[in-house]
């Protein structure tokens, strides 16, 4: 099976910093790989060690996407090679214009059995760029995958919805995404990390892919800290009787209604 | 303006309805076969087709919404919806603004993002929004049901791309509706014992409210089911009462309800993060404080 | 699974490891930096400040291009008590000249930096792998294991730290008494970079080094510290094992009373706690040393227990660098017609004690007893000298006696005896 498994390179959000005036600041925020999107890795390489092919990791994003470091992580997890469209034309995209560049840039790799996404972003979580890859690629395109069975020019899946499992039977090429409940992605062993340096990987600008930047559909506003609400942080001290009755009191007042 | 409402369940429906009319006097439904029951000014009826999986239904909707041009669509925010909606935004060449938690009237929307440390606000860059309600947008207030007038019949496409349904499970699924609660009873880590959840039971049955969780208790302890996490990439809530028993306070934690109105919390460490997000608190432990409570209040 | 061999294997890309791979690079070696933390300086701590010789000798200047903090050009010793601190202080240039100056470092960004210089000499850095165990074949290390996975190379420098788990696999070291370490605890404290200057008087590429003894550590050997860098201030305490074992204070309890200390509390007010890091220090000095040399094996840095704490002065880094040197030499030296065999590498010792680490580490070879058996220093002392300058410096109106009367009148409480015991000892151990 030939797979292309997409993945997001985020930055490291524990080290996003608020500023005093409620702006964020990245400058600690090293980029790393958005968490679901492993468990997207995982999948492929799962069924690659299953059936056998080819599994190729893809990304886009700004140049700085482009790092040894980001790479040797990637292709320590399982896929034989990686593909990136690293451009700085491609910073902040909104999941229409993410999509465009994720199809222009599987259309030049060329044939393939299906593609894998993580369920959302872990920064953004919108969960729409496996959807909209799927329609632009005018394939069926599934979300919500616990499972992946392989079988002959197609796959059979498990759908967990909001109140039902349903198992669908999708013929390829085709997209899903998955969610964290797929499976625990792999630790890379020291080899795995090893290898990675050696494996194949090809980084194309906006230009080697044949399309121009993508038009923008979403306009970002604003992106801030919420404002903190004032609470009136009155604590009662300690669980003696007496501080249990102040508590009580206090609280009867205010949920008398 | 126009605002077509997409929903599959009937809760959500009448909710985006209602709501929708209140910045709206032109609300309208897409309704498939006769499941639901229309709650809007104009109902776009697809009639049911046999075998079909609501996703073979994304073609004839995109078109309608292509042939219309209503300034919003908004979407109930179940999993299927968020793939239909996808695939509809990919179809007329825009994105969709997922889990909103508050619309602007000039339609630009807010929603949490980088793991609930900011709120980003965004519109569609142009043509019409198509947005995802978070849970709580529109408040389930008094609902009322709005006289269709006019009632049409959308053409159904077929679909150029299926998938194969094989099989079906029903998922036992919590019958509790914690968005639309006026008092929540969240509880944390700081319960040792499955068991001792009764205790928690009876006290939210106490004020009238329905329980919550953190993520190690749905997701680690898996004493409570996953629907009923609070928190970010779970529930977001904005009860009037939210009363946190044995919950430190995480940011992961409180962004999903940090909206409450009032904010009670319970906990034995004095330097607990929930006590600064708290309006009242008592620093103790849980198991003499609970009792207590359900004796005053029970 | 590559079948290749490393002609090196460097286990920890702390400071002396990471030297040592970086000069082993230099020299064309194929060389592999296996580091357990997601990134080298994750599992680093200092208190810290590096004295710079050592590295400005195998990477000159490196402190325009290093993401050093501060250029430390006054330093600070006090001896404190409960209520009173009595302290030293020297401020000159004579502290920040080119080659044997100082500077307050952040290891987390440190290393990394450190880390890259490797890998442009073109080591090839492993992170977020642990070595579990070293191939050994006839007494003779041939490579690590980790996890299921084994590397083979001719020689292994074992750089992993104060608890080298690794060195006792091969051998060369035992199990360390609780004696022999500390435990250090440290908070980074955010302050803008003004505030820090008009607190601690200094411009805005330099900065202070404060040691305290007594009050930090409980009355018990260790003490505390405070090293100012560029936007935020390390404080912190440190507290041997074997005493902290006995005392009645835990260590968070120790670093809340030292910060709340009248001479404490005061420079970090309304500072923003960002990071808390704790960590294991060798405080045994020669008598821990393990086992510098095997078939096949180096051990450097902290795993090789090459640190010395003066009480006014804290050494561990620079140490690093030079015994990172040092082990690249001999296997440099050793390579030459040799096969690694613990007698080809014996060179690594000649080139230690050629260097200051082993001087050092001898000549101060007995001063972790004398603290240890002194504890004095960090109770009575303290006291005694609080007790002296109280008497010099409170005016009560009662009629004065003379100096030296005031004086025997408080060391007559610790005993004149025990005083001039301890002094004479002291000197000697220094």
């Amino acid at each position: 099976m030939k797979i292309i498994t997409c993945f997001k390179v985020v930055p490291e959000e524990q080290d996003i910093a608020i500023k005093a005036d409620g702006e964020l600041s990245f400058d600690r925020a090293k980029p790393t790989i958005s968490a679901y999107d492993l468990n997207g890795v995982e999948a492929g390489a799962q069924l690659l060690e299953e059936c056998g092919g080819e599994l190729i990791a893809l990304s886009a994003g700004a140049g700085s996407i482009d790092s040894p470091k980001l790479k040797k992580n990637i292709l320590s997890r399982g896929p034989g090679s990686l593909a990136m469209v690293a451009d700085d034309r491609l910073q902040g995209l909104d999941t229409h214009q993410t999509a465009e560049v994720l199809k222009a840039a599987i259309e030049k790799i060329g044939e393939y059995d299906l593609i894998l996404c993580g369920e959302g972003s872990s920064d953004l979580y919108a969960q729409q760029v496996g959807p909209q890859l799927g329609q632009l690629l005018n394939i069926p395109a599934i979300n919500a995958i616990s499972k992946i069975t392989a079988a002959d020019g197609k796959i059979v899946v498990q759908r967990t919805l909001e109140n039902e499992v349903e198992t669908l039977e999708i013929t390829l090429p085709a997209l899903v995404t998955v969610t964290t409940d797929i499976n625990l992605p792999r630790i890379a062993t020291m080899n795995h990390i090893l290898a990675a340096g050696k494996k194949p990987s090809t980084v194309w600008a906006l230009e080697d892919i044949g399309i121009p930047e993508p038009p923008r559909t979403i306009e970002v506003i604003d992106t801030r800290a919420p404002r903190q609400v004032e609470r009136k942080q009155d604590i009662v001290e300690g669980d003696t009787d007496d501080a249990i009755q102040e508590f009580i009191s206090k609280l009867s007042a205010v949920l008398a209604k | 303006m126009r605002i077509i409402v997409l929903a599959e369940t009937q809760k959500a429906l009448t909710e985006l309805c209602a709501g929708a009319s209140q910045i709206s006097a032109q609300v309208e439904a897409v309704i498939i076969g006769d499941r639901l029951k229309p709650a809007a000014d104009t109902i776009w009826h697809i009639p049911a087709q046999e075998n079909a999986l609501l996703e073979d239904y994304t073609e004839t909707i995109a078109a309608l919404i292509k042939q219309e041009q209503p300034g919003l669509v908004i979407v109930e925010p179940t999993k299927r919806y968020k793939l239909i909606a996808g695939r509809i935004a990919a179809l007329l060449g825009t994105s969709v603004i997922t889990d909103i938690l508050e619309l602007g009237e000039d339609l630009a929307a807010e929603r949490m993002v980088y793991g609930g440390a900011a709120l980003r606000t965004e519109k569609a860059a142009s043509g019409c929004t198509i947005a995802m309600a978070g849970s709580g947008l529109w408040k389930a207030g008094t609902a009322t049901e709005t006289a269709v007038r006019e009632e049409k019949t959308v053409q159904f496409i077929e679909p150029g791309i299926r998938v194969k349904r094989i099989a079906r499970e029903e998922k036992e699924s919590m019958a509790v509706d914690l968005p639309g609660a006026r008092v929540v009873v969240g509880v944390g880590r700081g319960i040792a014992e499955q068991k001792d959840l009764e205790m928690i039971r009876q006290l939210a049955r106490a004020v009238n409210g329905e329980i919550g969780c953190t993520r190690p208790i749905a997701e680690a302890e898996k004493w409570m089911p996953k629907e009923t996490y609070l928190g970010v990439s779970g529930l977001m809530i904005a009860p009037e009462i939210y009363i946190a028993i044995g919950i430190s306070g995480q940011i992961q934690h409180t962004v999903g309800i940090n909206r409450s109105k009032l904010v009670i919390a319970v906990n034995k460490e004095k330097n607990a993060p929930i006590f600064k997000q708290s309006d009242y608190g008592i620093v103790g432990d849980l198991y003499k404080v609970v009792p207590a409570l359900l004796k005053h209040f029970g | 699974m590559p079948d290749e061999r490393f002609d090196v294997i460097v286990v920890g890309a702390g400071i002396a490891g990471t030297v040592a791979a970086c000069l082993l690079g230099r020299e064309g070696l194929q060389v592999l930096l296996i580091e357990r933390g997601n990134y080298p300086g994750s599992k680093n701590m200092t208190g810290g400040r590096i004295y710079s010789h050592s590295l400005e000798k195998i990477m000159p200047g490196f402190a325009k291009e290093a993401p050093v903090e501060r250029k430390i050009t006054r330093e600070k010793v006090f001896m404190m008590t409960e209520k009173s601190s009595m302290g030293l202080d020297f401020q000159s240039s004579l502290l920040g000249m080119p080659g044997s100056d100082s500077y307050s470092v952040l290891r987390g960004v440190f290393d990394q930096w450190l880390a890259e210089k490797a890998e442009e000499a073109g080591v090839e850095i492993v992170t977020g792998i642990c070595v579990d165990k070293l191939i050994m074949r006839d007494g003779k290390v041939g490579g690590v294991i980790a996890g299921t996975d084994q590397l083979e190379a001719r020689v292994t420098i074992l750089a992993d730290g104060v608890n080298s788990l690794l060195a006792q696999q091969a051998g060369l070291r035992q199990e360390f008494k609780p004696s022999h370490v500390a435990v250090g605890v440290k908070e980074l404290i955010e302050l803008p970079a003004e505030l820090i200057q008009e607190r601690f008087q200094c411009n805005e590429t330099e900065g202070t080094a404060c040691m305290f003894a007594g009050f930090p550590s409980g009355g018990r050997t260790g003490g505390g510290f405070l090293y100012t860098n560029k936007e935020s201030v390390s404080l912190g305490v440190v507290c041997t094992l074997s005493d902290l074992i006995k005392g009645p204070k835990t260590v968070p309890q120790l670093m809340e009373d030292f910060k709340a200390h009248p001479a404490v509390a005061p420079l970090i007010k309304g500072g923003r706690l960002v990071e808390y890091s704790g960590h294991l220090v060798p405080e045994g000095g020669w008598e821990m040393m393990p086992r510098l040399i095997g078939g096949g094996v180096l051990v450097a840095g902290d795993a090789a227990g090459f640190c010395v704490n003066l009480g006014y002065a804290v050494r561990g880094m620079d140490f690093a660098v030079a015994s990172g040197e040092c082990a690249a030499r001999a296997v440099i030296e050793a390579g030459q017609g040799g096969d690694y065999s613990e007698s080809d590498l014996q060179i690594y010792k000649a080139y230690l004690e050629e260097s200051f680490v082993l001087q050092d580490m001898k000549l101060y070879r007995k001063f972790p007893h004398f603290l240890e058996t002194t504890p004095r220093i960090f109770s009575d002392y303290p006291g005694l000298l609080e007790g002296i300058m109280a008497e010099l410096f409170v005016m009560d109106g009662q009629p004065s006696r003379t100096l030296l009367k005031t004086m025997m009148k408080h060391a007559d409480k610790v005993g004149l005896l025990k005083i001039a015991g301890d002094a004479w000892k002291g000197a000697r151990s220094i």
